[in-house]
């Protein structure tokens, strides 16, 4: 019950969340100091044409009425219709998000397989070399832009090497499997199809590291000196004095207790990998929500943008709300209520 | 909490993001969409092309092998199987682009660079111009053709070549262009003013006499060459009436599905668009001309200009459309770089409200100062032509007349001569990367650092396209850095926006309402080639030391290319003949 209860309470906050973030979205959006049916119409339109755009759109309307008409048609379920692709915002969402998706939690996976094992390594060889190595490395991937890094990273493994593709989802002359999830590898799975799953994995690969890089880092630092803290616990060193094996006195009392502030720094990840994939994206050739967003807002596509935002606003709060009922498992001294 | 108490926390934990996951991947409750996504606008006054070349009499038909129609399948339609891939590499030419402008390939709506390159290999039009020739109209599904004055209207007859089929293997008819080019006009979309403003076509415009046989009536404000030179477009593109009618859906003319499905009969279908990634084009089984020599075109969507240099040099990638002109430098071996014409015109506006810009001789001066060979040879390595008239090369009427070279001592003489000094002016200018390879930063500064020399002073604020557009578009601008497309193959369509206040266009937004729009409108209906040619001379002369602009250059149309691919060439019209492209191993 008290679950049941946590949760109606964290749905409230939600829904007052996805209100707020509306309608912020929609006042800046509107607040641009331009014409999206020009945009849409190009320069050579006339102005009849751009006056029947606007009162195809409703773009003529008063701001908050163009609102209110949003909102109305939201909780219907329509998000409207964008202005550049003049489809569905729901149906373009529908095609883009899934690449993010894929890609944002390959990223993320990569993020936790490699950075909490850096992490611990690095506070149990503390100043010694492997910890050396982690440090530099973290620094490094705190601190290089993404973009340069995917374009080395293309330049070397595919354009030097040849052992890694350099973009796209899969090999141009490999159909995908049919959609199920929209998840390359996943869906090629389903279907059996090896091929498509071991070139879609390839082509994974090099974006997820890139996406990832970030992550790893800060992950990496977090598991260290969550773990540098852990360790000098009196029950770490009550369970060297028991004669524990060091393995278990680090991977049974000290990881998992340095995971919980981890597992935080993992959920706020989570959404800074969603917002990264912009520029991973760009460079990977990857026909993600990221990319997507970018030409909505530069096309002052407000429906699409309004669409992108709800979404990703949706995702980080499951993404917060999951880390938060990760650490009722994790630590049990922690209640919701 | 003990271990029991735990699963229900982690079962939460893994059904929140499964049911994220799934929510976000699964196929949508609602995708069909219910009002036309593709009828948007409703042009009434006008660019206001009105024009008149000579091409009025019936070139014979050379250019379709024709199959005989002898049987009659209906339906059919020859597209978009989403899970097919390219044949092979030898059989495919990949084509990598930047094109995120693709919104839709219906030949009623496309009016965007990547629209445009699909849609002209995948419809025909009953005319078409044939490879960079923009001079001379030629058959295509029409074998002739007449124009008829006929009292108060013009009347364009359409003999179409028999035995001519659609991808789906239906005979291609008078009906389908009827219900094509209705169907334009109710659609109403992006590039319909060609037919509503420039043809002043209407719903009972366009008339089937019999299956073979189209009628077109202009009225007498039309040209009919200008007409003709629309119908060249993509626009002008016939779909199969049988197969688009199968796919109407709450009136919306099948805009939706035409959005990535075709309906054709030129040398290739589309096979998928998957958006942001990829269009595939096979080659059309039932086309009437020469087979294509490529079985695929992969037109690959890749953004970055560095990734494509990369494709290209490892041969993933056949023709790379967006690499800059270093990039382009440095290939070699199996790679190389090839141009192709680009009709866009880059001008600055003056705005001839804002004092003292009213005087010619300050205009004048401004032209004069710029260091036109200066902004070709160091900001574009070259790769762009002195073009200073208002019609671009090869355009029919097209004047190659460029006086302008820097003469600061001239520009001062006439700013004396004017009696202004300390000139202080704002010119706008576009943010980003302005087509041609040069950042339009760069060429703002180059114009400010030529204007200090003879003492015009100006501030340069850079905008947004659209918020650039908004102030030039309402007279605002003072000085305006732009460039301009032309929307059909007539001089037309350059000289109308560039000299008639009333077209509330370029000039009216420049502010510049001058007599010379008379002369334009009456050269545009002109039919004698020899005589329009000679007053387009005499507009164009006009305008380069009268109007209120400085037209700076006209770009190339860069590409990196392998070195095995043949018969590639750029129309300046924006488009490549895929179907005569081969390539060798």
């Amino acid at each position: 019950m008290a679950l049941l209860s946590y949760l109606l309470r964290r749905l409230v906050g939600f829904l007052a969340v996805m209100v707020g973030v509306s309608i912020i979205t929609f006042a800046l959006s509107h607040v641009v100091p331009a014409d999206p049916a020009i945009v849409a119409l190009g320069d050579h339109a006339s102005e009849a044409q751009i006056n029947a755009f606007r009162d195809k759109f409703g773009l003529n309307k008063p701001v908050p009425e163009q609102y209110w008409i949003y909102v109305t048609n939201l909780v219907q379920g329509d998000l409207g219709t964008s202005l550049r692709t003049r489809r569905p915002v729901a149906a373009d969402l529908r095609d883009f998000f899934p690449a993010t998706f894929e890609l944002s939690l390959t990223a993320l996976v990569f993020s936790i397989l490699i950075g909490v094992p850096a992490g611990v390594a690095s506070a149990v060889s503390r100043n010694r070399l492997p910890d050396h190595v982690v440090r530099v490395v973290s620094l490094i991937g705190g601190s290089v832009p993404i973009f340069w890094l995917g374009l080395v990273l293309i330049g070397f493994f595919y354009g030097r090497l040849g052992w890694l593709p350099g973009g796209a989802r899969i090999d141009r002359f490999i159909p995908p499997a049919p959609t199920v999830t929209g998840l390359f590898t996943i869906d090629s799975l389903l279907a059996g199809n090896s091929q498509a799953f071991w070139s879609s994995a390839q082509h994974l690969l090099l974006p997820a590291l890139t996406l990832g890089y970030f992550s790893t880092a800060i992950i990496a630092r977090m598991m260290r000196s969550s773990m540098l803290e852990v360790l000098n616990q009196d029950y770490v060193l009550a369970a060297r004095a028991k004669g524990q094996r060091e393995v278990k006195v680090i991977w049974h009392h000290a990881v998992r207790n340095a995971l919980i502030p981890t597992v935080t720094t993992i959920g706020v990840t989570f959404g800074s990998l969603l917002s990264g994939a912009v520029l991973t994206e760009t460079i990977f050739s990857w026909p993600g929500l990221g990319r997507y967003a970018t030409n909505s807002a530069i096309n002052l596509d407000f429906p699409a943008v309004m669409g992108v935002t709800l979404l990703a606003a949706l995702v980080y709060t499951a993404a917060n709300l999951t880390v938060d009922v990760g650490y009722n498992w994790l630590d049990p001294r922690i209640r919701s209520g | 909490m003990n271990r029991s108490h735990r699963i229900p926390y982690l079962l939460v934990s893994l059904f929140t993001f499964a049911s994220l996951a799934l929510a976000a991947c699964a196929p949508a409750a609602t995708p069909a969409p219910t009002s036309a996504p593709a009828a948007t606008v409703a042009p009434t006054s006008a660019p206001a092309a009105t024009s008149a070349p000579a091409a009025t009499s019936a070139p014979a038909a050379t250019n379709t092998a024709a199959p005989a129609a002898t049987e009659a399948p209906t339906t059919a339609p020859a597209t978009a199987a989403p899970t097919t891939g390219p044949a092979s590499a030898a059989n495919t030419l990949t084509f990598d682009s930047n094109i995120s402008d693709l919104i839709t390939v219906d030949p009623a709506v496309a009016y965007e660079y990547s629209g445009i390159l699909v849609v002209h290999n995948v419809y025909q039009s009953l005319v078409t111009f044939v490879g960079s020739d923009l001079t001379t109209i030629k058959p295509a599904l029409a074998d002739s053709w007449d124009t008829k004055d006929a009292g108060d209207h013009w009347e364009l007859t359409f003999k179409l070549h028999p035995g001519n089929k659609f991808a789906s293997g239906n005979p291609i008819t008078a009906d389908d262009v009827v219900y094509s080019y209705n169907r334009v006009v109710a659609i109403n979309g992006s590039p319909a003013f060609l037919f509503t403003d420039v043809g002043g076509i209407v719903t009972d415009s366009v008339k089937a006499i019999d299956p073979l046989t189209v009628q077109i009536n202009l009225p007498k404000t039309a040209s009919p060459g200008a007409f003709l030179a629309v119908l060249t477009n993509t626009i002008g593109g016939v779909v199969d009436s049988k197969v688009v009618k199968t796919h109407e859906a709450n009136g919306d003319h099948a805009a939706t599905w035409l959005i990535d499905h075709s309906a054709g009969s030129g040398p290739y279908v589309v096979d998928h668009w998957t958006k942001e990634t990829e269009v595939l084009l096979k080659a059309n089984p039932n086309y009437g001309g020469a087979k294509p020599v490529l079985d695929s075109i992969l037109l690959k969507h890749v953004a970055e200009s560095a990734n494509q240099l990369t494709e290209l040099q490892k041969g993933d990638a056949d023709v790379a459309a967006n690499l800059t002109a270093e990039q382009l430098a440095t290939l070699s071996g199996d790679a190389t770089s090839t141009k192709g014409a680009d009709l866009r015109l880059f001008y600055l506006g003056m705005n001839v409200a804002m004092k003292p810009l009213d005087k010619v001789e300050v205009r004048e001066a401004l032209r004069m100062a710029i260091d036109y060979d200066g902004i070709i040879k160091d900001l574009l390595s070259g790769n762009a032509q002195k073009v200073q008239t208002i019609i671009p090369i090869p355009m029919f009427g097209a004047n190659s007349n460029a006086p302008f070279q820097q003469d600061v001592a001239g520009a001062k003489a006439l700013l004396q001569k004017a009696g202004v000094s300390g000139l202080s002016f704002e010119m706008l200018i576009p943010d980003g990367a302005a087509p041609g390879g040069v950042q339009w930063a760069d060429l703002g500064a180059k114009l400010k650092s030529d204007w200090d020399q003879i003492g015009v002073t100006v501030t340069i604020k850079q905008e947004s396209f659209a918020e650039l557009l908004k102030s030039y578009r309402a007279q605002k601008a003072v000085l305006a850095l732009l460039y301009w497309g032309p929307d059909f193959a007539d001089p037309d369509t350059n000289v109308t926006p560039f000299t008639s206040y009333k077209a509330h266009s370029i000039a009216w937004r420049n502010s510049w309402d001058d007599p010379i729009a008379t002369k334009s409108a009456a050269a545009a209906l002109m039919t004698d080639p020899t005589a329009r040619v000679a007053a387009y001379k005499e507009i164009t002369e006009y305008v380069l030391h009268n109007g209120p602009y400085a037209v700076l250059y006209q770009p190339a149309a860069l590409f990196g290319i392998r070195t095995n691919i043949q018969g590639f060439a750029w129309n300046p019209m924006g488009f490549a003949d895929f179907w005569s492209i081969s390539k060798t191993k």
